[in-house]
């Protein structure tokens, strides 16, 4: 069994309930044993840290060094939140004087920040760490009638001097965990294109506008489903998406699902258990 | 030696340019033409569109000027990416095409096109004028051209990295927001205009920042960081971007705009529950007309489908709130400190 903390993502426990769900199913038979952080706190979600850069190195030196406490590297499965807890722990790692600054705070907690975890992606844990191979062995209905449109999503690649785990021009990883499981993917111009999530509340048409694009194209290039290792991404694609198709004059829909729901499902589980009904598009 | 005439074959190949054309002159709609060249290792894209211009195409247009990534005349979409043709190795290229062999060259997106690969900057520079990015004076007229302006090291570091933007616009055509509505900022004039107000001799801070906060401003950047991947000076544009809102709601206050409000929520939420209560998000953002109106039939259809956030006293707080309460409000008084010192100096 691979021990890791699991860092609970506010969507993950309001909107997109089914991401954390779907997992605590496949978890153990893929040998995975993720201890969640109930201790941990919102990152920020790529605000906090210009509204109080200082806060913002605070909180995620805490969510980073709730992992150090015991010694394992912590998990993540929103890319927002992946990109934000990175970029806090590279500013702590580059700055001594900050991180001696939050140290001093976190006592109060009994805690350190000391920069041994690794802060990584679900997606990461699962190409890299159960590997593909491994993955594979324990497909029970492989997903092989199924083509599907890999949307990565930005914060899982960008800013790469932050991420570095794939290619941001030509990211792989999943990619390869939709072949392990069987499924086929498809060319998809926009699999590391944005899904306009961070303007919703703020520029609404524009964020549709950029949901619609890569909507547009799953639909033309015949996908079945579009799949996406983010709960953002997952909420304007799914949950927006009507309103999306509407404003681009677009009539027909597209099913979207978590990569959590997508392993599930090829492990044997039913959609029912992976919560899957819960998405608005059906 | 069979080494050096692998060596030779590797050094030398036929590469195809699958070049964009359209003159709207003549041509009712784009289309590609291709063009296979003998390309030898270490040359450019802009070298080998060169060549073609000169000896197999001459009616190819492209802009292009210093070759040597300075002027930033020559961006392009090179296999896709907004690049520097001048920069670009053919090699490298070949290594990221779709097709094999053949690298797919195409203008700017988001300007509007002049024919082939040139595209208008005039939308550019009108943003950059109408953002006010230039140095307006504090120097009494009287003193100018009599007084030393000094600018210490640490100032300078500040908007060091900002002034080696070549103006390529690249950036300018990866921009997802600016994809959406070209009446955007766009990245670069967010650039330079954070450059202009970190500027101690530049004495119109305010104006630009209330012009920047306005509609199609700072606020709607989607953090998408595309523009930043796409520098070819690999400036932290973003860092930049993000350094205007935080400037706007210290000069402006945390309920200037909707953008404002939403990013001040995080903080209010942070302190209180640890939690995100992402029920009231778009009320506190926008107000309850506008969510009533714009998100009241999604919110129908995620309370069917159970997806509605929790209202606020379900949120469940992080476990060990207070004593992280006490933390975060620990760095309000440093932050408060910090402040207090950086005013007194």
């Amino acid at each position: 069994m691979k021990r890791y903390a699991y860092y609970m993502s506010c969507i993950n426990e309001s909107m997109t309930k089914e991401v954390d769900r779907s997992i605590d199913f496949w978890q153990k038979d893929l040998g995975l044993d993720f201890v969640k952080l109930h201790e941990g706190t919102c990152c920020g979600g790529s605000n906090l840290d210009y509204v109080s850069p200082k806060h913002f190195a605070l909180v995620n030196a805490r969510n980073i060094a709730l992992a150090e406490k015991s010694g394992l590297d912590l998990i993540v499965s929103c890319n927002t939140c992946l990109m934000t807890i990175r970029t806090a722990k590279k500013k702590l790692d580059e700055t001594p004087e900050l991180k001696k600054e939050v140290n001093e705070i976190l006592k109060r907690e009994g805690l350190e920040y000391r920069g041994t975890s690794e802060v990584r992606h679900l997606l990461w844990v699962l190409v890299d760490d159960v590997g593909l191979d491994a993955i594979k062995a324990k497909v029970t209905v492989p997903l092989k009638n199924y083509r599907i449109a890999p949307f990565y999503g930005c914060h899982i690649l960008r800013p790469s001097t932050v991420l570095g785990r794939d290619n941001p021009l030509a990211p792989s990883s999943l990619d390869q965990l939709i072949e392990a499981l069987g499924g086929q993917t498809i060319p998809f111009e926009h699999k590391n294109r944005c899904c306009g999530f961070h303007t919703l509340l703020v520029a609404e048409e524009e964020s549709l506008n950029v949901a619609a694009e890569a909507l547009e194209e799953a639909i033309n290039s015949k996908a079945d489903f579009i799949v996406t290792p983010c709960p953002l991404c997952h909420t304007v694609l799914d949950g927006y998406q009507s309103k999306a198709l509407k404003q681009a004059h677009i009539e027909s829909s597209i099913p979207v699902f978590h990569i959590s729901e997508m392993v599930g499902l090829a492990l044997g589980y039913t959609a029912k258990q992976l919560g899957i009904k819960r998405h608005i598009v059906s | 030696m069979p080494e050096t005439i692998d060596q030779y074959q590797e050094g030398k190949r036929d590469v195809t340019f699958r070049v964009f054309r359209f003159n709207p002159q003549v041509d009712s709609k784009p289309y590609f033409d291709d063009y296979t060249i003998s390309a030898e290792r270490g040359i450019t894209v802009l070298r080998s569109l060169n060549y073609i211009k000169e000896h197999v195409d001459a009616s190819l247009s492209f802009r292009a000027f210093c070759q040597a990534g300075i002027c930033g005349s020559c961006g392009m979409r090179v296999n896709g990416i907004s690049k520097l043709a001048c920069t670009s190795q053919v090699w490298d290229e070949l290594d990221k095409c779709r097709e094999p062999g053949i690298i797919k060259v195409e203008p700017l997106r988001s300007l509007p096109m002049i024919k082939d690969l040139i595209v208008d900057m005039d939308p550019l520079v009108d943003k950059m004028k109408h953002y006010s990015n230039w140095i307006e004076t504090t120097m009494p007229l009287a003193e100018i051209g009599k007084k030393e302006f000094l600018v210490s090291e640490k100032e300078f570091h500040r908007y060091d990295k900002a002034t080696d933007c070549i103006l390529c616009a690249s950036c300018v055509s990866e921009c997802s927001i600016l994809r959406a509505n070209k009446e955007y900022v766009s990245p670069a004039v967010l650039l330079k205009s954070y450059r202009m107000n970190v500027d101690s001799r530049d004495g119109i801070h305010d104006v630009r920042l209330s012009e920047l906060v306005k509609d199609h401003g700072v606020w709607d950047c989607t953090h998408c960081y595309r523009c930043q991947e796409s520098c070819v000076k690999s400036i932290p544009i973003m860092e930049a971007i993000h350094a205007i809102r935080e400037d706007a709601i210290e000069c402006r206050g945390p309920k200037d705009t909707s953008g404002a409000k939403h990013a001040e929520a995080f903080m209010e939420d942070i302190e209180k529950k640890g939690k995100l209560v992402e029920a009231t998000l778009p009320i506190r953002t926008n107000g309850m007309v506008w969510t009533l109106r714009n998100l009241l039939p999604m919110a129908m259809k995620m309370i069917v489908k159970r997806r509605t956030p929790p209202p606020p006293p379900l949120v469940k707080s992080a476990k060990g709130i207070k004593v992280f309460r006490a933390m975060f409000r620990e760095m309000t008084e440093h932050v408060k400190q910090d402040h207090l010192k950086s005013h007194k100096k």
